[in-house]
């Protein structure tokens, strides 16, 4: 039995296994809520039940009190559920955030380009249009292979019946060496979404740095296209890394942008050009070329990160000796079952 | 349409900010004169994250209830004469030790974060310093009024706040507080809220509850889950310190940083009273030192290093030390006891075969190699009616105020002798870790009361050890000396006694 799970003030909606936490079900779906000890002691994961039926397990009767219970009060780290549930947690509210509903999607295969050696420019026709906010992604269901697999996409939510995706072949993997070599145009696909919460504050002033790695290109081109066609006032900076100008691809498309917008500054970086190459633009990791732009300052700017996690977690600790801190740098999490089941980190960070 | 709800978050915003102001009668820095002398800079008070949001009134909504709770749960424990239900009456000398050694500490947080609190100019802080503060003043309460029950039946208990003050090895964790509280605002919120309430709770309370549930001190667990639904606000308030600090100023990572390396040090001697409460105390053992210091901090702490080093905040000097010194440090502190036990006031006892085939598996590099020998060798001197006392006052470390007993590093063949002089007199230490903290401030350690130096200028009772154990009021033949043979030891017997003829 699987009941469905409403979080507010976000909206998010998840599905709850019956017996499962409704903390362990938050997490496993990639979202953040309040909790430390995990066991029903301390009482950090508080949330109030708006609608719905909830077992609170093993609480302890220090950290929910009886007046809490009576209030509508339970622990998530310990309350199963017994019904369809709405919760309100403290979490921070988002004005700039979107409450788009999750819906399945046929496609048809419009066009398959290949952007690098091994980069797959993946264009789908949708049968119905789409609603999302740029930075958001998809889970596709590849034919013969199991499981759906996430993919941001790239093109700006102004193009509502296509979907546009950066297919890098991981070789020996499932699923893209059927996109890159079985795939043909006319093909039929299906997907969910839009999925996660990577998306840019456009409430918030400061000038954005995008930090894209190899395909994580994507989101950043999504939300560059769409605040340069919004005609956003604020200086636009990507760089993105590869690793050499064999991996490099968008680079026609994101240098005309920078012709015709004064905002917008684009910046390839290769971080394994051979040196006699001729190339004379950026050398060097994202963060580093990121560091060298600044003079390694980066106190008020908004920086959104997409991309391996290795280069993600570089740039957060290049921008944090920048004294840019967790609030001002988003970044999506493609939380997997296995990272959940992997020991907890600590608490110091919300979601980077 | 109706207007929006607030969120949590904004609701208590509304209601905490924006009732403080600027002074104008007396410059600002006069009211809040002591959060500037660290070196710590704030630059904007309004980006401190309240890191849990609870408005007074509700406060005192739950605090009334857990004391609602925990006095039913200890008037059953006395009705019931729970103090009879022990595992076993060597059980009740942990208690001794957390009532003496760890309660009057909660008492000391209690009065730190209220300073701590007042000379905070900004206002988030402020309202967390405050709630915490008077859960500490609740803790010391609810501890006292528990482990009460036991001071009718045992002894050791009675005299706890002015043995507290006086008594040698209880100078160890009083002087650690005394020195947190008489440092600046800052370094008092890194080295109670973060280092301690942090990164080294879990070690202390962990052990102690988890002992008293193990060994059937139902009491003693019900004050522990009342104090540790407190404690997420603690904690979190821990973390939030140092991410504030971190994130206000760079200048302020040195300073931290020197405060998270003196303080994880300081908390992880005065533990090593925990470590011996662990693996020598508990009758019922509930895992070994060594291994609670492998899941709390190697894996724990482990986790929130990685993380802080994004700040550029390393883990603390000499933890690297602390994990090898785990191998060896509740069997010397049990040794500096046994050696010492006519001047504590609690009972000591040489471990039975049982307990030392337990402590060869928990510690297979070290105990039979090491201390096995040194005990076997003392239970034979026993046997021989010749049990070994140290009848000389011990060398003290000048920083952790515990006797000199402890290894060098890599040799636990070797005692570790470290030396500063300073104004022409020489300070000796216990580790680099202990001395490394009197060196960077020696003008406030050069002033430490230890113990031992008092006794010898004459300002402990006498000169005689009859003499000082009047002035610690010990109650000779009855608080200290050997388990066997003791008061507690006879009324627990005749209690079995009379409990096997009613069974019988």
């Amino acid at each position: 039995m699987t009941y469905k799970l409403t979080i507010e003030p976000t909206g998010d909606e998840i599905d709850v296994e019956e017996g499962q936490t409704i903390l362990d079900a938050a997490l496993r779906a990639g979202v953040w809520l309040p909790h430390a000890c995990g066991h029903g002691l301390c009482g950090t994961c508080k949330v109030e039940v708006l609608e719905g039926e909830v077992d609170h397990g093993a609480a302890s009767d220090f950290a929910l009190m009886d007046f809490e219970r009576e209030a509508g009060k339970t622990l998530c780290c310990t309350a199963t559920m017994d019904s369809d549930v709405t919760i309100e947690a403290e979490i921070d509210e988002e004005p700039d955030a979107r409450v788009i509903p999750v819906r399945d999607f046929s496609a048809t295969v419009e066009r398959l380009d290949d952007l690098t050696h091994d980069v797959k420019g993946l264009v789908l026709a949708l049968d119905a249009p789409i609603d999302f906010q740029a930075g958001q992604y998809i889970n596709l269901t590849v034919p013969g292979v199991e499981g759906a697999r996430a993919f941001s996409i790239a093109n700006p939510p102004s193009a509502t019946t296509v979907v546009d995706l950066h297919v890098r072949l991981v070789p020996g993997g499932a699923a893209t060496p059927v996109i890159h070599s079985d795939l043909k145009v006319g093909d039929r696909l299906t997907f969910s979404g839009p999925y996660g919460r990577f998306f840019v504050r456009k409430s918030q002033p400061g000038p954005l740095l995008f930090m894209a790695g190899g395909t994580g290109l994507s989101s950043p081109r999504s939300m560059i296209l769409d605040l340069l066609a919004e005609g956003c006032p604020e200086a636009i900076t990507l760089i993105h890394g590869v690793r050499t100008q064999a991996d490099l691809y968008g680079r026609e498309e994101m240098e005309a942008l920078a012709e015709v917008h004064g905002t917008f500054t684009y910046v390839p970086a290769l971080s394994n050009e051979p040196a006699d190459s001729g190339w004379e633009g950026a050398r060097g990791f994202v963060h580093d070329v990121a560091q060298s732009l600044t003079d390694g300052m980066f106190a008020g700017y908004k920086a959104y990160l997409c991309g391996p996690p290795p280069m993600v977690e570089a740039c957060i600790r290049t921008l944090m000796k920048g004294r840019l801190f967790e609030q001002d740098i988003f970044t999506e999490k493609f939380l997997t079952a296995k990272d959940a089941e992997e020991k907890p980190r600590s608490p110091v960070f919300r979601r980077l | 349409m109706a207007a929006k709800k607030l969120g949590l978050k904004q609701r208590y915003a509304l209601m905490t900010r924006g009732l403080d102001w600027e002074t104008t009668y007396q410059p600002m820095d006069e009211v809040f004169p002591f959060d500037k002398f660290e070196g710590i800079k704030i630059t904007d008070w309004s980006k401190w994250e309240d890191p849990f949001r609870l408005t007074m009134d509700n406060y005192w909504k739950f605090q009334a209830e857990k004391e609602r709770k925990l006095y039913a749960v200890l008037d059953s424990f006395a009705q019931n004469n729970g103090q009879m239900g022990v595992s076993d009456a060597k059980y009740v000398n942990a208690i001794k030790l957390f009532l003496t050694g760890v309660s009057p500490l909660e008492y000391q947080a209690h009065r730190g974060f209220a300073h701590a609190g007042r000379h905070l100019r900004g206002v988030g802080p402020r309202v967390a310093a405050q709630m915490q503060s008077l859960d500490e003043l609740r803790h010391v309460q609810t501890q006292v009024h528990t482990i009460s029950q036991y001071n009718k039946y045992f002894d050791g208990f009675a005299e706890f706040r002015h043995m507290h003050d006086r008594v040698w090895y209880l100078s160890v964790p009083k002087s650690f507080f005394d020195d947190a509280r008489s440092a600046g605002p800052f370094e008092y919120m890194v080295a109670i809220g973060f280092a301690f309430e942090y990164v080294l709770t879990n070690l202390l309370f962990v052990p102690f509850m988890s002992g008293a549930a193990y060994n059937g001190d139902m009491a003693t667990v019900t004050f522990g889950f009342s104090a540790q639904s407190d404690e997420s606000r603690h904690m979190t308030l821990g973390i939030e310190v140092i991410k504030f600090l971190l994130e206000q100023h760079p200048d302020n990572l040195p300073i931290v940083q020197k405060w998270v390396d003196k303080w994880f040090w300081r908390g992880h001697r005065v533990l090593g009273l925990v470590a011996m409460m662990m693996d020598y105390m508990l009758p019922k053992k509930v895992m070994s030192w060594k291994e609670a210091w492998e899941i709390y901090f190697t894996e724990a702490g482990g986790a929130l290093f990685q993380d802080l080093e994004r700040y550029g905040l390393r883990v603390p000097k000499y933890a690297d030390v602390a994990t090898a010194e785990a191998e060896h440090m509740s069997h010397q502190n049990w040794s500096i006891f046994y050696q010492y036990t006519h001047a504590a006031g609690f009972h000591t006892w040489l471990p039975s075969d049982e307990e030392m085939d337990w402590l060869s598996e928990k510690y297979p590099n070290t105990f039979d190699k090491y201390y096995r020998p040194r005990y076997e060798m003392w239970r034979e001197m026993e046997k021989d009616g010749k049990r070994f006392y140290n009848n000389a006052l011990p060398q003290l470390c000048t920083t952790c105020q515990i006797p000199m007993g402890y290894t060098e590093p890599g040799d636990p063949t070797t005692i570790a002798f470290r030396s500063s002089e300073y104004k022409g007199d020489r300070y000796h230490f216990c580790s680099d870790g202990c001395k490394d903290i009197f060196d960077n401030e020696p003008e406030k350690f050069s002033q430490s009361w230890l113990p031992v130096h008092q006794i010898f200028q004459g300002n402990c009772g006498g000169a005689t050890v009859p003499d000082v154990l009047a002035w610690y009021n010990m109650n000779v033949g009855a608080d200290n000396m050997d388990q066997a043979g003791s008061p507690d030891q006879k009324i627990w017997d005749a209690w079995k006694t009379k409990q096997e003829k009613v069974a019988g």
